[in-house]
């Protein structure tokens, strides 16, 4: 066929257009085209990969409800997250991330002598224990892992169960480095 | 063929010895990262060392002693009773008078923690203290220091303590 325009940019497209209309059918291409659609909008419903794009939060479904918030979403093996149950009330760094463990003060750090005792749920036997937060005082502040829980945590005129303090009372040191979290017993 | 023999045979010990190692989640053991390898197995503290661990241990320490800045009980605080200013004393102190616990339970952990820590620092004819006694002490509002000071002084006069050096508390310096 003779081509109708005269410009070489516009000969060029024509011809495209012209080849495009004689092998491609528009009833095919529309039909495709609404394949896709259909095929694109249903594909995210089918029952595929769901637990992966939903990540942590529907993993671990608590099967059990505890009277503490905490509780029902804490786990019992990582103590470098702030969910591990014993931190149900602990605020600042978790000594765990700041090279010592959940009961024990990083190298360089001394355990401050006194601790402010709450109590945590454990998620998989549902008891409570009691649980001493002290503070590993005597360098500069750890900054890995800031948690805040706050089970049972008191306003600061109530000093002896608030966590908002530094609890370095009679260390060598009053800088405070990281918070620990030591089993001190199982409650009645 | 043969690797794959030794990968079962390897496979089937793991599993025996899986199930022979003792069961982790048995009895009482503290399921967590640091103890269920341990095994360790607590058993429930009674109610007034758990109210003592709550309100007191915190500061004034596991065995009664703690830093110098905290009144040391162990030896010591049954001192306090052997005359009624100072029986008086050990309910007013803030921490005691202003505590969110019950008359019942604060008169509990008195007399746990005066056994427990400074039994032999007790009068002879020591009486427990008791609800009612605690709620209506309960309602003074002390001066702490001076208070402390006049009973201790009170004890010395009545020859109770050899010094008021028994029950002194040392002058910190912080900074």
């Amino acid at each position: 066929m003779k081509p109708i325009s005269s410009g070489r940019f516009d000969g060029l497209i024509e011809s495209l257009s012209r080849g495009a209309a004689q092998l491609t059918s528009r009833r095919g291409f529309l039909s495709q085209c609404g394949l896709w659609l259909v095929a694109a909008s249903s594909l995210p419903l089918l029952p595929v990969a769901r637990r992966a794009q939903a990540g942590e939060q529907s993993a671990p479904k608590p099967a059990r409800k505890f009277a503490s918030e905490f509780a029902n979403h804490a786990q019992t093996n990582d103590p470098t997250r702030c969910n591990y149950w014993r931190y149900c009330a602990s605020d600042g760094y978790l000594c765990a991330c700041c090279g010592g463990g959940p009961h024990t003060c990083p190298p360089g750090t001394s355990p401050s002598p006194t601790s402010w005792i709450g109590s945590c749920i454990n998620p998989d036997d549902g008891k409570t224990y009691l649980i001493a937060y002290r503070d590993c005082c005597g360098q500069d502040s750890c900054g890995r892992c800031a948690c805040l829980g706050q089970e049972g945590d008191m306003p600061s005129y109530r000093p002896q169960v608030n966590n908002d303090i530094v609890w370095c009372f009679g260390a060598s040191s009053m800088v405070y480095h990281c918070s620990s979290a030591g089993l001190v017993g199982l409650a009645e | 063929m043969r690797q794959l023999a030794v990968v079962l045979a390897l496979a089937l010990a793991a599993s025996i010895v899986g199930a022979a190692s003792p069961p982790a989640a048995s009895g009482s053991n503290v399921p967590d990262v640091e103890t269920r390898r341990s095994g360790l197995q607590l058993t429930p503290m009674p109610r007034t060392a758990q109210l003592y661990a709550t309100n007191c241990q915190g500061c004034h320490g596991e065995f009664g002693s703690s830093a110098a800045e905290i009144p040391t009980l162990a030896g010591r605080v049954g001192y306090f009773t052997r005359i009624p200013d100072g029986r008086r004393y050990l309910v007013q102190v803030p921490n005691v008078a202003l505590n969110a616990n019950s008359d019942a339970d604060i008169a509990a952990v008195l007399n746990w923690l005066l056994a427990t820590y400074s039994r032999a620092q007790l009068p002879a004819d020591f009486q427990p203290y008791t609800a009612s006694e605690v709620a209506e002490l309960r309602q003074a509002r002390i001066d702490v220091a001076a208070s402390r000071r006049r009973v201790v002084d009170a004890l010395v006069a009545a020859g109770q303590i050899p010094s008021a050096d028994t029950l002194a508390l040392p002058y910190i310096v912080l900074y």
